[in-house]
């Protein structure tokens, strides 16, 4: 079998006496959407925040296509093709779209000196990637970021992944607050991600928007991987809420019950 | 239509309001005293405004940037306070002194700015705590007294930061073009360089900045050491041209230079700044402080106008600002 895109192997994350993550497996392979699921506190989001190199781990490898890498910052895995969106941290919400695009990296007309950016070229870099995306209003790229919605937001983030070809983007609850229309808007930037050979994580809460999008589900459960190859093809949103719990359905339906008691 | 739009975006930019204001007060002062705009009293105006401006203009970048410095009017005073007693014991040449007064400052800026990013303190703390240190240094170093200063006619260093010319009834001094020239160079650093896209990005989101790669403490710094020197650059200027280096001079300057920011439009938390409307804040207060005192207005009374002047342009910009966030 091919060597994934991303492997981490036994990683080990302590806050103190806390153990985040105990000896957690997880692979991404290429072109592939892994949708990352677990209860509060399972460990999915230190176990991104380790790959985004946001945290340091406390033991473990990370290979990224079977190289050993060591991500100590997030440019670090930046410039290892690992992008992480965040709901709202990632974008400058006072720039405009163009700037935020090549924020870090923005182009420069010569003569070099006068360190002056190239705004027409980033400008129409910025036009293209937000029709790739499928940004369907006519938005122009000097609109400030402030002023757009949330799902737009997170198409601008998408194609700044995708436009510097970063091969794995992972994206943090990014249907979050967002109305049904623009849900769909960020699923579909989504694909078009994969589909143009990038790999992506999507962590959401709402369990119905992962099985809509994702090729291959990972369950997390106390800092573990419990599972790491569910097909949502063939299997049920019931199936794996019980996987998250680590419950059976008669234990589900009793925490149910005995949830609603003190309010009846 | 198309008028329309052109009219309704020039409103919505944050140096509308201040431009309107800078009108109403010409045209008031104007009315009130036909004197007013007299060639005399436009050159008495622009002698002192461009010695607050250089500081206003080095302030609007780093507040941009999410960060001010309280340090200015200290350095303001004590800058000259060293160059000249440098130059008085013997020890250096004028220039020299000038030279050395503004690595002084340059390194005070540094200091400013190590703190604030590396030991992560608010710029608040750490500037109100170097402007005690520095404005006490420059009070030992003179005991308290002003310094000799009548030496520098002739000097070459004079001549070219407040030599003196007549265009037409005008009379100009030479600090006018640097700080036209300060503020045509900041307002393209800010607006058309790469660097401009790191100060706003440090001051806008300084957690995503820094995840694009980009040195959010590095703009910081140097934009601390930027403020410093412009301030000593500026109370050299201001010692020169009245050929007086008091140790207490700028006392309170901090906060005006700070006024004429905010009041042009820069956002006091970061992340949106602009050149053109500091530019008119500082003619807003300086043409306020001239022209009610030209009016018959006691001068004691310019805070009263200056406060109100603050709090009716917070109020406008807070209301564009929610304008625009909602897209309109």
């Amino acid at each position: 079998m091919a060597e994934p895109l991303v492997r981490m192997e036994n990683i080990r994350k302590s806050y103190g006496r806390v153990q985040a993550l105990v000896d957690a497996n997880f692979h991404v392979n290429e072109k592939e959407i892994v949708g990352l699921l677990g209860d509060n506190g399972a460990g999915k989001s230190t176990l991104i925040k380790v790959l985004s190199g946001a945290v340091p781990l406390t033991s473990g490898d990370i290979f990224i296509r079977g190289k050993k890498v060591d991500l100590r910052s997030t440019s670090d895995a930046i410039a290892h093709g690992i992008e992480t969106i965040y709901q709202d941290s990632a974008l400058v919400t006072q720039l405009s779209i163009a700037r935020n695009l090549f924020l870090g990296r923005e182009p420069i007309k010569p003569p070099r000196f006068l360190n002056r950016m190239d705004q027409e070229a980033m400008n129409v870099v910025a036009r293209d990637l937000l029709k790739q995306v499928g940004i369907s209003k006519d938005i122009p790229p000097t609109t400030p970021i402030g002023s757009l919605s949330g799902g737009e937001r997170q198409a601008v983030a998408i194609a700044r992944a995708m436009h510097f070809d970063s091969d794995l983007i992972i994206l943090d609850e990014p249907t979050n607050n967002l109305g049904v229309a623009e849900t769909q808007g960020v699923l579909s930037f989504v694909r078009s991600a994969r589909d143009s050979g990038h790999s992506c994580i999507f962590i959401a809460h709402n369990i119905h928007h992962v099985f809509q999008v994702v090729d291959r589900i990972v369950v997390m459960r106390r800092g573990k991987v419990v599972a790491d190859d569910i097909d949502p093809k063939n299997t049920n949103v019931a199936e794996v809420e019980r996987i998250i719990t680590g419950m059976s359905d008669k234990e589900i339906r009793d925490a149910i019950v005995q949830g609603k008691q003190p309010q009846g | 239509m198309e008028n329309s739009s052109i009219i309704q975006r020039s409103i919505a930019r944050p140096e509308f309001g201040p431009f309107v204001l800078l009108v109403v007060e010409l045209a008031v002062f104007w009315g009130f005293n036909h004197d007013f705009l007299s060639p005399q009293n436009i050159s008495n105006i622009l002698a002192f405004t461009v010695e607050l401006g250089l500081i206003a203009l080095a302030m609007t970048l780093l507040m941009t940037s999410g960060e001010f410095d309280l340090s200015v009017g200290s350095l303001f005073g004590f800058s000259p306070v060293l160059m000249w007693t440098l130059f008085n014991s013997g020890l250096t040449s004028l220039e020299a002194g000038f030279v050395l007064a503004l690595l002084v400052a340059a390194f005070i800026g540094l200091v400013n700015g190590w703190f604030v990013t590396q030991l992560k303190i608010p710029s608040f703390l750490v500037t109100l705590g170097m402007l005690l240190v520095v404005r006490g240094t420059a009070l030992f170093v003179t005991s308290g007294f002003p310094q000799r200063t009548w030496s520098a006619e002739g000097s070459w260093l004079a001549e070219a930061l407040v030599g003196d010319f007549f265009i037409g009834p005008f009379r100009i001094y030479m600090s006018l073009f640097w700080f036209i020239a300060a503020a045509i160079a900041l307002g393209y650093v800010l607006t058309q360089s790469r660097t401009g896209n790191w100060i706003q990005a440090a001051g806008g989101n300084p957690n995503a900045a820094r995840a694009r790669g980009v040195n959010v403490s590095g703009v910081k710094i140097g934009l601390f050491i930027l403020s410093s020197i412009m301030a000593s650059l500026a109370g050299v200027i201001s010692s020169l041209r009245t050929s007086a280096a008091n140790p207490n001079s700028g006392t309170g300057y901090e906060l005006e230079v700070i006024a004429m920011v905010v009041i042009g439009g820069t956002a006091l938390t970061g992340g949106r700044g602009t050149i053109i409307g500091t530019v008119l804040g500082i003619l807003i207060l300086r043409v306020m402080r001239n022209g009610i005192v030209l009016i018959g207005v006691p001068g004691l009374a310019y805070n009263i106008f200056i406060g109100a002047i603050i709090l009716g342009m917070m109020a406008l910009h807070s209301w564009l600002e929610r304008r625009h966030q909602a897209g309109t």
